[in-house]
């Protein structure tokens, strides 16, 4: 939430706590050793302490899946929903109460399959919260199972010869949808890039929607593998309207300038995926939201009082 | 015949395998993942001649088994719990396709809260959708289960699909010596499918799945697939006789233990009725009469059958594996209405116990077992109960403790850290 709507809805201005990140949650996750959820979720610690989100008022849904596990891992508000439903849980919680910052962490499996027709109309809907979609290629929990995203010929349990279709572009796909404000890419293995993307999403005013390269050493190592120990794989979208991370300019060389606003390039950056584009790829903030266009005004007891009385007269005789 | 050891995943796969089937829809999750994957393997490797396709729900997976099986091809699949669930629009529909397919259920609590172990609420969320039910006790049943039900659904007076239902972990991840039986002896046993009216075929289309406007014809297809439920239980019989000759294994719609001379009696479903065939012999030692009744086949109703194992004895205990909120157990529930207005019907106790995998021990049956005996003397049935301890409840209020500790601590630090 910008500081502008928390002005509006008065919180979180007048409150001068400052947070250290133990502050929003120090158990130890139960994730593999070298997973990148790890990297995640440190990186969401930091953004949470730089920005300094309250506690209670942040909310994290997740659906079913390794990196749904994520809001045990957190002191804010939790919600662990079922495979594939994240994104209506959440769409219930922002819509009652506009006043939480809503985040929603989910796996290409819950997003991307099971989930896919909740994924196109929340980004229509474009309601305020920030989606991190944890794109390890692969079903995680369930052992090594063939997603949507699954790299063609990949081979998995349950296409031991080579997953057969080409895989689904999340970034195309959400590009694609009427009324998309926000789609950004980033990767575990690029923290400072981690953390700015996050940023950038959280301060978003609509659906962000972020998908971030993950690791899984344990079942899709060789995806990602080669990308996270060579920079020159990469390609940095830099704007000034979009994230700039100076300090990587001297490891990651690969870097394109492009402006958010352009849809049309937005989605032919996305298409080619030649090289791993790390950076805002589109970016509106003037597109309706559904929390915003259909909020209901608050007024004081005294507006109310007097609301009544009006529609009282209309029925005096 | 070989013999091997296989868990109940794995003697699911066999049964698919032995059954030759042509298509499988699938998609993961546990503990059915195995089954799947293990077919998987076998088609990769060209030992099973059918097509797989992982599709990216139950929902569509379940959609997609019911289509193809209208086509006329024979389907396998299988799920477990939330999957199951999920699927639930298409159990309805598809089994009003009357289009007959097997699938296997491994039972798994549902949500919330999420849990991975056994219970039935799953399983008995389908028993009013048209599937056919059978529920497994050994991988041995589970292998057999799989063909029997494959005739069974075929079988010309049924046409409905059919679940396979084992229990997660307990059954699904526990190996026992399983039989398995020559695929020459399966094909004599189950033919390949023969589709008769439902299948597409060349030059002769015709539509299905209409739509029906008014109750008249709705309710015609509706109790035509009651009916053709009803007849399943003389069909089933037919399809038994023919598996033990054809395997020597004899799988009725009753299991019964010692149920001769039985005073008092456990109903029970699935593999935890293995803890009470235990039970059962132990009381026996120490002088009581006791028995066990266990259904295989859940629908159909084996109504006639329960009512004749169960004349004569004087008090049976219904362990429900599952919890219909606000009234209790649904086989209790099943069983009372199947024994009212039975003359002499023996008196009814309740327990609900196995919930999330939750054990019952040997003590709990004892003390079932005495409840239940004194209900018959009393002609009296004390309230339902849960099979819960106190150690346990303890263990719960301790759990509580902690939670709210680190709730206060959290608000408390909060507090402070807010103070101007
Ligand atoms: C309705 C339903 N179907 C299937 C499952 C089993 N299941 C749990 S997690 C999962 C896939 C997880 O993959 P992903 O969303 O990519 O998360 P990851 O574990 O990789 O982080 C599946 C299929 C389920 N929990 N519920
Ligand atoms: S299986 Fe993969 S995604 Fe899941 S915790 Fe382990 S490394 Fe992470
Ligand atoms: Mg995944």
């Amino acid at each position: 939430m910008s500081e502008q709507l928390r002005s509006f809805f008065g919180c979180g201005l007048d409150d001068d706590r400052t947070f250290d990140l133990n502050d929003y949650g120090d158990s130890i996750p139960r994730w593999c050793v070298g997973c990148g959820d790890h990297g995640v979720l440190s990186a969401v610690k930091r953004m949470m302490r730089d920005q300094r989100l309250l506690p209670e008022r942040t909310v994290f849904v997740s659906g079913i899946g390794c990196s749904s596990r994520f809001p045990h891992y957190l002191d804010t508000y939790g919600f662990h929903g079922i495979h594939g439903r994240a994104l209506p849980i959440a769409t219930g919680v922002k819509l009652s109460r506009p006043d939480l910052d809503v985040f929603v962490v989910t796996g290409d499996g819950d997003c991307c399959s099971i989930g896919a027709g909740h994924w196109l109309h929340a980004t229509r809907y474009n309601i305020d919260m920030t989606v991190l979609l944890l794109d390890n290629a692969i079903y995680g929990l369930t052992k090594n199972q063939t997603s949507p995203t699954t790299p063609e010929g990949f081979e998995t349990n349950t296409q031991p010869h080579g997953t057969y279709l080409p895989a689904l572009n999340p970034l195309s796909t959400a590009l694609g949808v009427t009324n998309a404000s926000f789609v950004a890419q980033t990767a575990d293995w690029v923290p400072a890039h981690l953390l700015a993307t996050l940023k950038a999403a959280y301060e978003h005013v609509g659906f962000s929607f972020v998908r971030i390269l993950q690791r899984c050493p344990k079942f899709s190592a060789p995806v990602f593998s080669e990308q996270a120990r060579t920079p020159d794989l990469h390609e940095l979208l830099f704007h000034s309207d979009g994230i700039t991370v100076p300090s990587l300019d001297k490891i990651y060389k690969h870097r394109l300038e492009h402006d958010p606003s352009d849809l049309d390039r937005a989605r032919s950056l996305a298409e080619d995926t030649e090289r791993t584009r790390l950076g805002i790829f589109f970016k509106d903030a003037t597109r309706p939201c559904y929390n915003a266009i259909r909020h209901l005004p608050t007024y004081t007891a005294a507006q109310n009082i007097e609301r009544l009385n009006r529609e009282l007269d209309r029925y005096a005789v | 015949m070989t013999r091997r050891l296989l868990t109940g995943n794995g003697a699911a796969a066999w049964g698919a395998r032995l059954a030759d089937v042509d298509y499988v829809p699938a998609f993961p999750i546990t503990p059915q993942t195995e089954i799947i994957e293990q077919l998987g393997a076998w088609i990769d490797a060209g030992e099973l001649p059918a097509r797989m396709v992982t599709l990216e729900s139950e929902h569509s997976m379940l959609t997609a088994a019911g289509a193809a099986a209208a086509t006329g091809v024979r389907v396998f699949t299988a799920t477990s719990s939330q999957g199951l669930l999920y699927a639930m629009e298409m159990l309805y529909t598809v089994a009003g396709w009357r289009a007959p397919f097997v699938l296997v259920n491994v039972s798994r609590a549902l949500a919330a809260p999420v849990t991975l172990e056994t219970d039935h609420n799953d399983v008995l969320a389908a028993r009013d959708t048209g599937f056919l039910q059978l529920h497994c006790a050994t991988c041995q049943e589970v292998l057999d289960s799989v063909l029997l039900a494959y005739r069974l659904a075929e079988h010309p007076r049924v046409r409905l699909p059919a679940i396979v239902n084992l229990d997660g972990f307990t059954l699904s991840f526990t190996r026992e010596p399983v039989e398995i039986p020559e695929p020459a002896v399966v094909r004599r046993f189950l033919p390949g499918f023969d589709p008769q009216s439902v299948r597409f075929r060349a030059s002769e289309p015709v539509s299905q799945a209409v739509a029906v406007l008014g109750g008249t014809p709705y309710s015609y297809f509706r109790y035509e697939m009651h009916r053709a439920t009803e007849q399943a239980i003389a069909a089933f019989e037919e399809v038994a006789a023919d598996f033990e000759r054809a395997t020597g294994r004899r799988h009725a719609a009753l299991e019964t233990h010692r149920m001769n001379d039985a005073e008092i009696a456990f109903v029970m479903l699935g593999s935890f009725a293995t803890k009470a065939v235990d039970a059962v012999d132990r009381l026996r030692e120490s002088g009581v009469r006791a028995g066990l009744v266990r259904p295989r086949l859940v629908r159909p109703w084996p109504a006639a059958a329960l009512r004749e194992s169960l004349a004569g004895v004087r008090g049976v205990a219904v362990v429900d594996q599952n919890l219909s909120m606000g009234k209790g157990g649904i086989l209790h529930a099943e069983l009372a209405s199947t024994l009212y207005g039975v003359p002499d019907a023996p008196v009814l106790t309740s327990f609900i116990g196995g919930l999330g995998g939750r054990n019952i021990a040997p003590e709990e049956f004892f003390q079932m077992a005495s409840v239940t005996r004194e209900a018959a003397q009393t002609g009296q049935a004390p309230e339902p109960r849960l099979l819960f301890t106190a150690q346990e409840l303890r263990e719960v209020r301790r759990l509580q403790g902690i939670a709210l500790a680190e709730r206060h601590e959290t608000t408390h630090s909060g507090a402070e850290r807010s103070a101007p």
